[in-house]
């Protein structure tokens, strides 16, 4: 059911528009949402976006494929690592360049630090919105500790550029190791924190449990992946249904839940970081010795005419990038699926009838990213 | 696509007329006419700018990237409370400091320059981040959309340089607002970082 | 879904139905339709379980291509369909099939020009609304390439004297043609 725009421009005089506008408290970005209310209920949701647009497709076309992964970083960057990994995974599947194994181990072990991390910062940012102002602390703190690892290695706090073509830029040392191995431990420890803290809490269930129900149908229809479609009780993640680098030798559950609420998909990223945790331990586990780039990797990378798609699990849900050579070393077209497109196009249709602090409730669940919406 | 490159400040014809009214100004005296104080005393002047250095109220104006590191730096690690900044006002009509971290586009400025005209002065501008330097990565030829830094619209006082920046460059670009406003720089508190951390 | 049987209507609503090596090029499947066969292809796709993952359009010569992807939860079946513009360059919507359609339909609007027959709400989403005519994904004279440039060459076959070289596929305005494996 598509926003009924006719409605919002007639003159109805018991309801009024009113504008969520780019800059709103929330840290989600500048997202503009226009609510026509009925008194405290949302009638009809219009969300106006493009005020992060920055061109990154048209860039694209502009530039060597080779050097268009900073830009890769700054569409999530949160995710950063993760939309490296896709198009680094992308031009050596193009170009037919075999990454050495040991790369393959240090891009899992840091995509999944990253996933971690874009987690903690959802989850605090998520309750700072409801009203809770204590959780962000903490969650902070301990993303601190993952950018300090990651910084050592990557060179920057957040918008990573650490993947190359064939391989990574710095090897991993034993600092990073012993590093990653002491915060598996301490997060460990945390968790239990944090469901003492906030998951049983009483008012964190009023405002999640059955808001924004979603189901499978709804999210064939919308493009919806991730952890709101694992919430609806479908699992499908790109690490199991499309295995990509190493991911099909780790043991991992794909947690689901069960109504598709925004309770369903607040545990699911919840232990989706359990279960991250898991695949770095077995990661380190198996790090093999060897070189950290491909063997040869021209300087200029042509990539043979045609069409090519590399999907990947990104922390909101399926990326995908779309390419289209002509033979050149500078892409004819690339287009960048984000997650988050699909899973804000929902809203109109969840958020209808529901309250205005619901409707808060429902759009921090979607973990929205706005720069990755207007690329 | 148009033949002629779209002029990236063809924002609005609202926006021209700040440009034009801000032009060669400093921020806080502009050409509106902010009726200067009947009576000026040095005395309280240098009590007030001293009150408003160290208890600067940012405006919640994160647009990207730059705004994550904003975050945090309002935590526990960077802590920006302990130089009065916390304090993030959502409202631009109880913030003084429009801390601009992320990159404006064509479609953000009015909204940009609205929020700037509605915060009461005296207000003062941090430019956070390569994009609202000059541009930063996008000032390139393929650009259609990105307005290629934020002082091209309003008055900017620091400039933060980064991609992003490290919360400690911010806490440097507070510092040195602050010692814009005051006229000297504060030893206390420094950033000391535990041992161990 | 029983991928054969799918794949049998396919067959019977599109001008070509190709395999492809998912591990160079990340899709199973390249469907070539005609626009006015587009909207009865996404209902069938809805009806058999797959989810619209992408809608986006390539500025080639003869005209504008529409590529939609589709995905499959259970199993792992990449679609790519593709469908060129008419004449004036419109393409029927699917929005009110796949209503995740409806924002992709309007980038591709907002990017390429290209209008959706039947779209309930067809304003610009990404660029502001005076932008209307900028189009600025669509190429210069000088830079556009045609359809075939695009398109996965078939390899090159062992240089043996009396070999053949692969025919080169021929293209139309409204159809292509299923290019030969060698």
């Amino acid at each position: 059911m598509s926003m009924d725009v006719k409605a919002l421009e007639d003159d109805r005089h018991h309801r009024y528009v009113l504008n969520m506008g780019p800059q709103h408290p929330s840290t989600h970005g500048v997202l503009r949402v226009l609510l026509e209310l009925e008194g405290e209920y949302a009638m009809n949701l219009l969300p106006v976006l493009g005020y992060g647009h920055r061109c990154h497709e048209k860039i694209a076309e502009f530039k060597p494929a080779k050097s268009f992964m900073p830009n890769t970083a700054r569409m999530d960057y949160l995710g950063a690592l993760i939309y490296n990994h896709g198009f680094a995974q992308l031009l050596e599947k193009a170009a037919g360049i075999e990454v050495p194994e040991r790369v393959e181990y240090i891009r899992v072990i840091t995509s999944e630090l990253n996933r971690i991390q874009s987690h903690l910062l959802w989850y605090g940012a998520y309750l700072l919105d409801l009203g809770a102002f204590t959780p962000i602390m903490y969650s902070f703190d301990d993303r601190e500790h993952i950018l300090d690892i990651l910084e050592d290695v990557t060179g920057s706090r957040l918008t990573y550029c650490y993947f190359r073509v064939g391989g990574v830029s710095k090897d991993i040392d034993e600092k990073f190791v012993t590093g990653t191995r002491a915060f598996i431990k301490r997060l460990r420890s945390r968790f239990p924190m944090y469901e003492d803290l906030v998951n049983g809490n009483i008012i964190l269930q009023k405002r999640l449990i059955d808001v924004g129900e979603l189901t499978p149908h709804i999210c064939a229809r919308y493009g919806i992946t991730g952890p709101l479609l694992r919430g609806t009780g479908v699992a499908y993640d790109m690490r199991r249904a499309e295995p990509y680098s190493i991911y099909s030798k780790f043991d991992f559950e794909i947690p689901t839940g069960t109504k598709g609420d925004c309770m369903a998909s607040f545990m699911v990223r919840f232990h989706e970081m359990e279960q991250s945790l898991r695949i770095i331990e077995q990661a380190l586990d198996g790090l093999p010795e060897g070189p950290i780039m491909a063997a040869k990797v021209p300087k200029k990378l042509k990539i043979p005419a045609g069409d090519y798609n590399s999907s990947v699990e990104a922390p909101r849900g399926e990326l995908s990038y779309y390419l289209v050579s002509d033979g050149s070393d500078v892409p004819y077209r690339l287009k960048v699926r984000t997650p988050s497109y699909s899973n804000l196009s929902v809203i109109p249709e969840m958020c209808q009838g529901m309250l205005l602090s619901d409707v808060v409730s429902a759009m921090g669940a979607l973990d929205l990213v706005i720069p990755e919406i207007d690329r | 696509m148009a033949e002629q490159k779209k002029s990236l400040l063809n924002v609005h014809s609202y926006t021209k007329e700040c440009i034009e009214r801000y032009d060669g100004a400093s921020p806080q005296r502009t050409k509106i006419s902010e009726a200067p104080p009947l009576i000026r005393m040095k005395l309280s002047d240098a009590i007030f700018d001293l009150c408003r250095a160290n208890s600067l109220w940012p405006l919640t104006f994160g647009l990207s990237c730059c705004a994550i590191e904003m975050m945090c730096c309002g935590m526990a690690r960077f802590d920006l409370a302990r130089y009065g900044a916390e304090v993030f006002r959502p409202s631009p009509r109880q913030s003084d400091l429009m801390i601009v971290a992320g990159t404006v586009n064509r479609k953000m400025a009015p909204a940009l320059v609205t929020l700037y005209e509605q915060m009461p002065a005296p207000r003062y501008v941090i430019a956070m981040g390569n994009c609202a330097v000059a541009g930063g990565p996008f000032d390139v030829e393929a650009n259609y959309d990105v307005v290629l830094g934020v002082d091209k619209l309003i008055p900017v006082d620091v400039y933060i340089p980064g991609c992003p920046p490290r919360p400690e460059a911010l806490i440097e670009g507070i510092l040195q607002l602050q010692e814009k406003i005051t006229g000297k720089r504060f030893p206390f508190p420094q950033n000391k970082m535990p041992e161990g951390a | 879904m029983d991928i054969n049987q799918v794949k049998k209507q396919w067959q019977e609503l599109s001008t070509a139905v190709e395999d492809v090596e998912y591990a160079v090029s990340g899709h199973d499947y390249n469907v070539c339709l005609e626009c006015d066969k587009v909207r009865d292809f996404a209902t069938l796709m809805l009806d058999e379980g797959f989810y619209l993952v992408d809608l986006m359009a390539v500025h080639v010569t003869p005209a504008i291509e529409v590529v939609y992807q589709f995905a499959h939860f259970e199993t792992r079946c990449r679609v790519l369909a593709r469908a060129f513009v008419d004449d004036k360059v419109e393409m029927p919507t699917i929005s009110d099939i796949y209503q995740g359609a409806n924002w992709h339909e309007r980038e591709t609007r907002d990017f390429h020009g290209v209008v959706f027959i039947g779209h309930p709400y067809l304003k610009p989403l990404i660029l502001p609304e005076e932008d209307v005519d900028l189009k600025p994904l669509l190429k210069a004279e000088a830079k556009l390439k045609d359809v075939d440039a695009v398109r996965r060459k078939p390899p090159e076959p062992a240089p043996a004297p009396k070999a053949k070289p692969a025919p080169k596929p021929e293209v139309k305005p409204a159809a292509v043609k299923s290019q030969e494996q060698s």
